[in-house]
């Protein structure tokens, strides 16, 4: 596990180093904040919103659940350019196992998100966001499950397409309707019936239900352990499925 | 034999093709690399070098035989064989971002280093190989041979028995070139094997003590340079013409003729093996001559490493096989 760890620095290490990082990962989440929070404010005061008129209280815990849709399902990126410059060749030799190499690239995926995740909340604090610590605290935890199965899926379809821009493609079919009808942006309850049936079947619907239960500390809300079933669940079988993948591509 | 650090048995692998068809990438390889060796696979591109290096160094799986790599089963004990081998790929393989000493660092702690002991044999090597100027700058910000020699510096961190170079001086300037194998030459002194590939014959005849002479998946040859050149016995006389039609016209007025031991038709020119070149040359000029087909230029050559890669395939390395 020294090594996942290594691997895991290292790739920390130097995304941390591209000056862009910081202001690219949370350039998104912080626009939604400013630009479509106040939007947001009018809906809340006019039709009112599930869990009071507090708009930002509403749509912050939800912005973690999209920045690990997004930041997690483009990690594919990363290992497809590893892939290609020969780093993951040079490690394939060195004595460094099959299964800590693919631990190394989950494992800074998830220390990324923790990062993104604290700095948004803290953000949010700013626009009067209200966070209970035990909930947040479990809400991150929930972040990185949304992160592992993410970024397996992204890294599984990296290892077999090797076009950026079809990979970019693919990726974006899955997360976008995947964020719509998680209610991220608007509660799924505005839409008509089937908007509001298809949606049932969005995993990512109970992750944002459980986000602003949790922010709020209602850790005992139902959303909340449907959430951590479901992603527990969908983390252990997308990582299984990487491993695998990743024996076979990389034997 | 059981002193060889690299053994290998009808070792070979199979590809799909495009249409599903079956690629024999490198057929029924035997190959014995004595400890100590500068040992180097020349040929081609796709004929089987690549593949047959990345097989020894347990990238791919081979299709069928068997091979002992510094005293280890390929199949079965891959995980030791690592320790004890270095590889260079062709595309390095270093992390752009970050600096040469950092990516020394994290190859030094993945072979079990302790963070001191890689940071000592880190400094070590980039003292020793006069990178100290640019080794805390980011790799992307290199020059080839500068990169290059990191990549060297990178496959050595471990102070493996065996290192493994593809193609280590394809795309650097000669200057980059004679640094390469300047430090290849070292390590051979030190006591480590080199195995390289190439399709430079420069490369296999300055640096290699043997070199296996591979197309299509097999070894044609394999020798030291000048045992592989003694093959060809005489010399080369090589002769111009301005196009194809005249130089085959000319290859047939030769026909028959006992001074040439051995007649290749290359298009544009002629290569005919003869047993003394100096009485051979007025003679095949008057032959030419007389039959209204003059040579537009003619040389007169000793063998080289090209010649016999032309004698066993019937193919010229420098030619279309040369570079990708």
């Amino acid at each position: 596990m020294r090594d996942a760890y290594l691997i895991a620095m290292n790739e920390l290490r130097v995304t941390i180093r591209n000056p862009f990082w910081a202001v690219s990962s949370l350039f998104q989440p912080i626009i939604y904040l400013l630009l479509f929070g106040p939007l947001l404010n009018g809906v809340a005061a006019s039709r009112g919103l599930p869990g009071g008129d507090n708009a930002v209280q509403f749509f912050a815990p939800g912005l973690l659940v999209m920045n690990a849709l997004f930041a997690a399902g483009f990690e594919g990126f990363t290992l497809r350019d590893k892939l290609d410059s020969g780093f993951i060749e040079r490690l394939r030799v060195t004595p460094i196992s099959r299964l800590a190499l693919t631990m190394g690239f989950i494992l800074q995926s998830a220390i990324n998100l923790i990062i993104q995740s604290i700095a948004l909340i803290v953000c949010g604090a700013f626009f009067g966001l209200h966070f209970d610590i035990g909930g947040s605290i479990l809400l991150v935890l929930l972040i990185v499950l949304i992160g592992i199965t993410m970024s397996s899926i992204s890294f599984r379809l990296a290892l077999i397409i090797r076009e950026g821009g079809i990979l970019a493609g693919i990726v974006n079919t899955f997360v976008l309707p995947a964020m719509i009808l998680s209610g991220i942006m608007l509660p799924i309850s505005f839409g008509p019936p089937i908007i509001q049936f298809i949606a049932k079947f969005d995993p990512f619907l109970y992750a944002v239900d459980a986000s602003r239960a949790l922010i709020n500390g209602a850790i005992g809300d139902p959303s909340v352990w449907m959430a951590f079933a479901i992603f527990i669940a969908l983390s252990v079988i997308t990582l299984g499925v990487f491993i695998r993948g990743m024996r076979e591509a990389v034997a | 034999m059981t002193d060889s650090i690299i053994h290998t048995e009808k070792l070979c692998k199979r590809f799909a093709g495009p249409k599903k068809e079956v690629v024999e990438a490198v057929r029924d390889l035997d190959l014995d690399v004595a400890k100590g060796e500068i040992f180097g696979l020349l040929g081609p591109n796709g004929a089987g070098k690549t593949t047959t290096m990345r097989m020894l160094c347990t990238l791919l799986s081979p299709s069928g035989g068997k091979a002992t790599i510094t005293g280890f089963d390929l199949a079965r004990q891959p995980h030791e064989i690592r320790r004890h081998i270095g590889y260079v790929g062709q595309k390095g393989g270093m992390e752009h971002v970050a600096s040469g000493r950092e990516n020394l660092m994290l190859q030094a702690q993945l072979y079990r280093m302790s963070k001191d002991e890689a940071r000592r044999r880190s400094n070590e090597l980039i003292e020793r190989l006069k990178l100290t100027a640019f080794a805390d700058r980011k790799t992307e910000t290199y020059s080839g041979g500068q990169r290059r020699i990191f990549d060297l510096a990178s496959g050595v961190i471990h102070s493996p028995q065996l290192l493994f170079l593809d193609e280590p001086s394809t795309g650097l300037d000669p200057q980059s070139r004679a640094r390469v194998w300047e430090e290849a030459k070292v390590l051979h002194e030190q006591g480590t094997t080199v195995f390289l590939t190439t399709h430079y014959l420069e490369e296999a005849d300055a640096l290699c003590d043997r070199v296996a002479i591979v197309d299509q998946g097999r070894i044609a040859a394999i020798g030291s340079p000048a045992e592989l050149k003694k093959q060809i016995a005489g010399d080369i006389i090589t002769l111009g013409y301005e196009d194809e039609t005249r130089a085959k016209a000319a290859f047939q007025l030769l026909e028959g003729q006992r001074v040439i031991l051995e007649k290749h038709d290359l298009g544009t020119s002629l290569q005919l093996y003869v047993d003394r070149g100096d009485e051979a040359l007025p003679e095949i000029l008057r032959i030419v001559g007389q039959g209204n087909y003059p040579a537009k230029s003619v040389s007169l050559t000793r063998p080289s490493l090209d010649d016999v890669f032309l004698k066993l395939t019937g193919r010229s390395l420098r030619g279309d096989g040369g570079q990708s």
